[in-house]
């Protein structure tokens, strides 16, 4: 009795990415050339893949003092609401550039997560749910570097920038059931990523010639084998050398000063200039962390300190992109694990809060201006359109293009990429 | 249509009447290859040759010694004209400690790896598991073993304690390691693809280690507890202690458990004092009674095709049953009969894992080649055409050493324990290694993080690329004839005869770098350990 097929075929995978950004992409694997020294490469690129930088707030950062502002109520705290660009939308006056440009941005000021840990709410807020007892589902980042990435990438499809220690544990990137070719490049320390430069010992030369020489002799062994895994040892092999020619692309220093002063000389803004540089390229997910937004005490000073550089940023990302032609094309997300309590504490801080809190998205698929969903008088509850993780990951999904509902298969079992009872929010999309 | 399939795939999970089975009498290779070619032959597909000699040798030594035959011993093998060599020599890996250690290794990973999704962790219960190997336990001792966590049987407990925190995870786990079946799915709702799924079959299977709490450094088991769960349609239900094969054990206690509806939990106050004694143990043991009816004889089929499937899956790259965790009637095995007959010979001997790996290895099934000529590829379930498989942290590791060194170290004469001796001194060298590495598994995607790894980390230069005498760039660089030199590179990474065309080019590389002789061979030993050839084991 022959089983009935069990697995998707992984070499299929391979193959339906393939080909994904047409003759400009292969032409640009075939030759090596760098895509940033050649406009006419870059154009077409921009047209066809799409991307995403994640600002990971990590910590919780405060509806109240960002995008969700309740000024004059007993929970609104210091800071008062500013007109933006958008008619009868306020934000927080600690944004004022952003206020500017939120015709650009949508809001969702209704999220309702239900999970207030650290680490727990981390995880679901990368991965749209919480794991199964014996099922690890892939994060945002993971996905995306499968849907939107190319097989034989010569750029890495995940790269997440986290350097703060606070919190560094909580959510590592993460591609659960789809396996390390989709696992994060994670920079901790450095803004080069480990092993990606070459040793002193050898010349740039003899690795190449190392390199085909590794794949000669390969040859014999890979003629007359048909198998998934050994294609991914070759095209790993294959993509080193494209990966180490990226070296440049974490450089800052190849930006002009003009544009490094729009970022700003912070690590935020210095991160969030590569994770540009990054998609630009061809990266099709960026995360850059910036922690620690857990203000159980002093709530104010923390916002006071932190929010305006997030303001400053954001703003400088969506200028840059838009003058690059990129922003059509890149989903900028802004999200945390959770939000913070409307009550203000005796030590003037606000604690975890996931039951109203708001995040933004900017760019790709987004209908710019867009804000969705109400809180209460006090910010206590949603009261018009609570939406959970997974519907935000429905919305993500939907804007970039991909289906929600798409199937992969664990064994016979279908794992759709949303759970079933979720929905996109429509209303935010373009 | 849909129907007819349904039914045929019920029938073929309905375990073979004793009666249809091949004589129990008969070894268990010529049982194996009996049905595997029977299949084939249905099929009209054509075989895979059997594989020579070199490749035979370095299959079985990866798979029973974790490692990459020397070539002192690849001389021996392909010069003997022993008819029996191939008998004999399975007889000598399995009777080296290598075999216990390696046994340990795959253990290990097989029993931590649900709940930390393929890391080592305590759940793996290392420590027991290298005590009764050393004694060849049985199979379904070490099952009990584990599940009674009596602490008498010293680190046994480690694979409850590793996961008492998360009683579905446990719940979970079990069945997965013991019994081939996922019922995650079921937990929330009767498993929407699998009719042999309800949720009574989840809640049922936790009712036995739900009684099970953690008091300080021991576990403790209550005598009364019961699981309530609550179905889609929002009922209240209370499960019974019912194993996956539906059989219920009418166990006293089955009322809900006071101390936990009072708000603290059996134990909860102790729960971090490390020092506070051991609860006593119940009149009645839910876990006792577990480990009882999955082994009794009319229930045990899914215990013992388990251990037969994940045993298969180890030496042949794939289940007889796969995935390896979807025992059930609409995943038939791709071949019933077999497994029925490997099942009922391994639980009417004891459930002797060496008897059973001896017998799988000595398959005509089990040394075919790995590479296809013919213009189509026979499916992978008729095992017509070996398997290759990514070798796992531990094997590359240990065989990157192996490779590395000088081949003098290994002289024809060495005796087989100092050679074993050396051995498990390479292999304690290789761990930290092998953390670097991922463990493989079904549809395995090796990741652009190694090649970088292997490509541009000095670990690599440090650790295998260094031109010491006793290594084998050092023994290397003793030869002024690059001929010479590029023979012994080859024949000591690949442990086989290099083809003229490989000598060619690799003497090719090395008088293109005469100015630079010794990064030269660092180079070509590099692109020989990265090759696929060594990566993998065909």
């Amino acid at each position: 009795m022959v089983s009935r097929k069990m697995f998707c075929g992984s070499p299929d995978h391979g193959v339906s990415r393939r080909g994904f950004l047409g003759a400009a992409g292969a032409f640009a694997a075939m030759t090596g050339l760098d895509v940033l020294q050649s406009p006419s490469l870059a154009a077409e690129m921009k047209d066809k893949q799409k991307r995403v930088i994640l600002l990971w707030l990590a910590g919780g950062a405060s509806q109240l003092e960002t995008f969700d502002p309740k000024p004059g109520a007993s929970t609104g705290g210091p800071f008062r609401a500013i007109k933006t660009s958008v008619p009868g939308v306020e934000i927080s006056e600690l944004m004022p550039q952003m206020a500017k440009r939120l015709h650009h941005t949508c809001i969702i000021r209704s999220l309702n997560t239900r999970n207030g840990d650290h680490g727990s709410g981390a995880q679901i807020m990368m991965r749209g749910r919480k794991d199964e007892a014996a099922l690890k589902y892939p994060d945002l980042g993971a996905v995306l570097a499968r849907e939107l990435g190319q097989a034989d990438s010569k750029v890495p499809d995940y790269v997440s920038f986290y350097f703060a220690t606070e919190g560094q544990s909580f959510a590592p990137g993460a591609s659960g059931f789809l396996g390390a070719r989709y696992a994060p490049m994670e920079m901790y320390k450095s803004m080069i990523p480990e092993n990606i430069a070459r040793l002193p010992g050898i010349s740039d030369l003899d690795h190449t010639a190392r390199a085909d020489l590794r794949e000669l002799i390969s040859r014999r062994f890979n003629h007359y084998r048909t198998n998934s895994t050994l294609a991914s040892h070759n095209e790993a092999y294959s993509r080193v050398r494209g990966l180490m020619a990226s070296e440049t692309l974490f450089d800052i220093s190849k930006e002009s000063q003009a544009t490094r002063d729009k970022y700003g000389p912070t690590l935020f803004g210095e991160q969030t200039l590569v994770a540009r540089r990054l998609v630009e390229a061809g990266v099709p997910f960026v995360r850059v962390g910036r922690a620690w937004w857990d203000s159980h005490g002093q709530n104010f000073e923390t916002h006071h300190e932190m929010v305006p550089e997030l303001d400053h940023v954001m703003a400088a990302l969506i200028d840059d992109l838009k003058d690059r032609g990129l922003l059509d094309s890149t989903l900028i997300i802004t999200l945390a694990e959770f939000g913070r309590t409307p009550q203000i504490n005796a030590s003037l801080g606000r604690d975890h809060f996931a039951s109203a809190w708001s995040m933004s998205m900017t760019g790709c698929g987004i209908k710019g201006g867009a804000c969705y969903g109400k809180t209460d008088a006090l910010g206590n509850k949603v009261v018009d359109g609570e939406i959970g993780a997974g519907d935000l990951f429905a919305t993500i999904y939907s804007a970039l293009g991909i289906n929600p509902k798409k199937n992969y298969y664990i064994g016979s079992r279908p794992v759709p990429l949303t759970d079933a009872h979720t929905k996109p929010v429509k209303a935010v999309l373009a | 249509m849909r129907a007819l399939i349904l039914m045929i795939a019920i029938l073929s999970l309905l375990p073979a009447r004793g009666s249809e089975l091949l004589p129990k009498d008969k070894p268990i290779q010529q049982i194996v290859d009996h049905y595997i070619d029977e299949l084939i032959k249905d099929q009209g597909a054509k075989v895979a040759p059997q594989a020579d000699d070199a490749t035979i040798l370095r299959r079985l030594t990866l798979d029973l010694n974790g490692r990459i035959p020397t070539v002192a011993e690849w001389k021996e093998y392909v010069e003997s004209k022993d008819p029996l060599k191939k008998e004999k020599l399975v007889d000598r890996l399995m009777s080296s400690p290598a075999f216990t250690r390696h046994q340990l290794e795959e253990f290990e990973t097989m029993l931590a790896q649900p709940a930390s999704g393929g890391r080592r962790g305590p759940g793996g219960s290392r420590e027991y598991i290298a005590r009764v190997f050393k004694e060849n336990r049985s199979w379904d001792r070490i099952f009990r073993d584990l599940l009674l966590a009596d602490e008498k049987e010293k680190g046994s407990s480690d694979f409850l304690k590793a996961r008492i925190k998360d009683q579905d995870r446990l719940t979970n786990d079990v069945s997965v390691v013991f019994f081939g079946v996922n019922i995650s799915c079921a937990q929330c709702h009767d498993h929407p693809l699998v009719h042999d799924w309800k949720q009574e079959h989840y809640y049922g299977l936790k009712s036995f280690l739900a009684r099970t709490f953690e008091q300080g450094a021991f576990l403790g088991e209550k005598d009364t507890g019961v699981v309530s769960y609550k179905t889609t349609k929002n009922e209240n239900k209370t499960a019974r202690m019912m194993f996956l094969t539906g059989k219920v054990i009418e166990a006293p206690g089955m009322v809900p458990d006071n101390e936990t509806k009072k708000g603290g939990k059996a134990g909860k106050k102790n729960d971090k004092d490390k020092s506070s004694p051991p609860p006593p143990a119940p009149k009645f043991s839910a876990r006792a009674a577990l480990a009882d009816v999955a082994l009794q004889s009319d229930q045990r089929q899914f215990f013992a095709k388990n251990i037969v499937n994940r045993t298969w899956h180890r030496f042949f790259g794939r289940g007889l049953v796969t995935p390896l965790d979807q025992m059930h009637s609409e995943n038939a095995p791709s071949h019933p009969e077999l497994l029925d007959w490997l099942a009922r010979d391994t639980a009417e001997n004891s459930y002797d894992l060496r008897r059973l790996t001896r017998g799988l290895v000595l398959s005509r099934a089990y040394s075919r080649a790995s590479s296809f000529e013919g213009d189509r590829q026979p499916d992978a379930h008729l095992f017509a055409v070996a398997r290759i498989r990514a070798m796992t942290p531990m094997q590359i590791a240990t065989s990157l050493r192996l490779a590395t060194t000088a081949p003098d170290q290994f002289s024809a004469t060495l005796k087989a324990d100092e050679l074993d001796k050396r051995i498990e001194g390479y292999e304690s060298a290789s761990r930290g290694f092998a953390s670097l590495l991922e463990q493989p598994r079904d549809d395995f995607q090796i990741s652009v993080t190694e090649a970088l790894m292997f490509s541009n980390n000095d670990r690599i230069q440090k650790e295998f690329l260094i031109d010491a005498k006793d290594r084998l760039i050092g023994a290397a660089q003793a030869f002024k004839d690059l001929d010479q030199a590029a023979d012994l590179l080859l024949k000591n990474v690949l442990v086989r005869t290099p083809t003229a065309d490989e000598k060619k080019a690799v003497v090719e590389y090395l008088s293109a770098r005469k100015d630079r002789p010794l990064e030269a061979l660092r180079q070509v030993v590099w692109a020989l350990l990265t090759s696929a050839e060594f990566r993998f084991n065909y």
